[in-house]
């Protein structure tokens, strides 16, 4: 092979092009993003457990979010559902007692439930579970869990709608910049993305959307 | 077979259990597909619509808010127009409700030309000639502008109650004190813009929301006789926008119908 002819290797893709990190390298404050390989639980719906690995391929490290970093997928066990919630509840665990803050990417209602679980036994008081759609309780400096339900999209914005109405990806991203109180993670779920073409636009907005809930718990308590 | 498969092979549409019109109770629901195919244009699919609409609903999870049966599929070969029409009639005589899956618009003639003396509220682009003829005035939901002139002044002439899409998009239904108490409902899909569903065998640019649509005939306060389901061509639209606006209003007129 010439000079000329030099085979080309992208970086390994991660979300919204962050670093590659581990849980070591995890620091206090900092946002850290995990996909989750899991749609057989909660909600099931076959193709959810691909978003992460999708979000990831259309990430590009244009604009990357400071502070944060991508751990990989957690480590999952769906066919051994009380092995699996066990583990799912104690990795997120490992991340928040950390003092980072876990975006939780992918699959079914499962994981934004094991976060949940995580998230109650770190804090010493309640942990109020919030959804991106729904109304944002004012809960001081209670914890809150950020649920993302991708399903409420409406159905044009989707390659296999489930129904009509529904919140446009910029609605539901001004919902989450809306949302106040002390966000300490987030699950973003429910989307089963097509793997063609057709996935694009649902894709994409899911990338923005996972953006946004990134930003948003950068900034902490606001 | 998995559950699911197994379910899929003993319900019919929408959750409802397969069966003959004899199973169906007084004020129940006979779900009817009419797999008639459109003869002329240049859009053809509509022969697909009964059983996508079943597999749309089944995908969803849909469950249809009134009981009854779904009767399957009418063969469309020879006089199956007439076959319809008796079919039609026996429901109503026994007080079942139709809802017929079609098809082309041939099915809504022959269905609705069972039940000669019911009102129509019809949502669809464009004024029919066939429904001006009837005794009993016609509502007309999200016309476009492309009507002859004779037509309108025949509609106008008889006070018929129309809207067109924008007006419907801008204001639904609010303030019409001419929505018949009982009546039947003809939903040509193609009254939805091209934009938004695709799957339709005519093309109606600026048309309807599909939330419009199904908006507009949830608020109607009218105990529907018989609803009928054309002008859906399913291939054209791959997501399935056109089939899930066929059913959520369906299923939207009978949550307060």
């Amino acid at each position: 092979m010439g000079d000329a002819v030099q085979p080309l290797f992208d970086a390994i893709p991660s979300f919204l092009g962050t670093p590659v990190g581990d849980l070591e390298d995890l620091t206090p404050g900092q946002v850290a993003l995990a996909g989750y390989f899991c749609d057989n639980l909660g909600r099931p719906a076959a193709g959810q457990r691909y978003l992460a690995r999708q979000l990831r391929y259309v990430s590009r490290p244009d604009d990357i979010l400071m502070n944060t970093l991508d751990l990989g997928d957690a480590n999952v066990f769906p066919l051994e559902p009380d092995k699996h919630i066990a583990a799912v509840v104690s990795q997120c665990k490992s991340v928040l007692q950390r003092g980072a803050r876990l975006v939780l990417v992918g699959g079914d209602t499962s994981g934004a439930k094991a976060l949940v679980t995580a998230a109650q036994q770190i804090a010493d008081r309640d942990v109020h579970e919030v959804s991106a759609t729904g109304v944002n309780c004012s809960s001081g400096t209670s914890p809150i869990v950020l649920c993302v339900d991708l399903e409420e999209l409406a159905g044009n914005w989707l390659s296999r709608p489930r129904h009509l109405a529904g919140l446009t990806p910029v609605q539901m991203i001004a919902r989450i910049e809306a949302i106040r109180g002390n966000v300490i993670a987030a699950a973003v779920f429910g989307l089963a993305p097509a793997l063609d073409s057709r996935g694009t636009t649902e894709t994409r907005a899911a990338l923005a959307i996972v953006r946004a809930v990134t930003d948003r718990l950068g900034k902490g308590a606001n | 077979m998995s559950n699911a498969q197994k379910l899929q092979v003993v319900t019919g549409f929408a959750g409802l259990p397969f069966g003959p019109v004899s199973e169906c109770a007084v004020g129940e629901v006979g779900i009817l597909g009419v797999p008639c195919e459109v003869e002329k244009g240049p859009r053809f699919g509509a022969a697909l619509a009964p059983d996508a609409l079943r597999a749309m609903a089944e995908r969803v999870g849909t469950e249809f808010p009134a009981p009854g049966r779904d009767l399957g599929n009418i063969e469309p070969t020879g006089d199956w127009s007439g076959a319809v029409g008796q079919l039609v009639s026996q429901m109503a005589h026994l007080g079942v409700v139709p809802v017929v899956l079609g098809g082309a618009e041939d099915v809504a003639t022959a269905v609705l030309g069972a039940l000669p003396e019911l009102p129509v509220v019809a949502a669809m682009p464009r004024i029919r000639e066939d429904l001006v003829a009837r005794e009993v005035n016609t509502v007309w939901l999200g016309l476009n502008g492309a009507q002859p002139a004779e037509v309108w002044g025949k509609i106008s002439q008889r006070s018929m109650l129309w809207r067109t899409a924008r007006q419907l998009d801008e204001g639904g239904i609010a303030n019409i004190s001419k929505i018949p108490e009982r009546g039947g409902l003809w939903l040509d899909v193609s009254v939805i813009d091209l934009g938004h569903a695709a799957g339709v065998v005519g093309l109606n640019p600026g048309g309807m929301k599909p939330e419009t649509l199904v908006a507009t005939v949830e608020a109607m306060a009218c105990e529907w006789q018989v609803i009928v389901i054309t002008g859906l061509a399913p291939a054209r639209d791959t997501r399935g926008l056109s089939e899930l606006a066929a059913l959520e209003t369906l299923t939207a007129a009978f949550r307060h119908g």
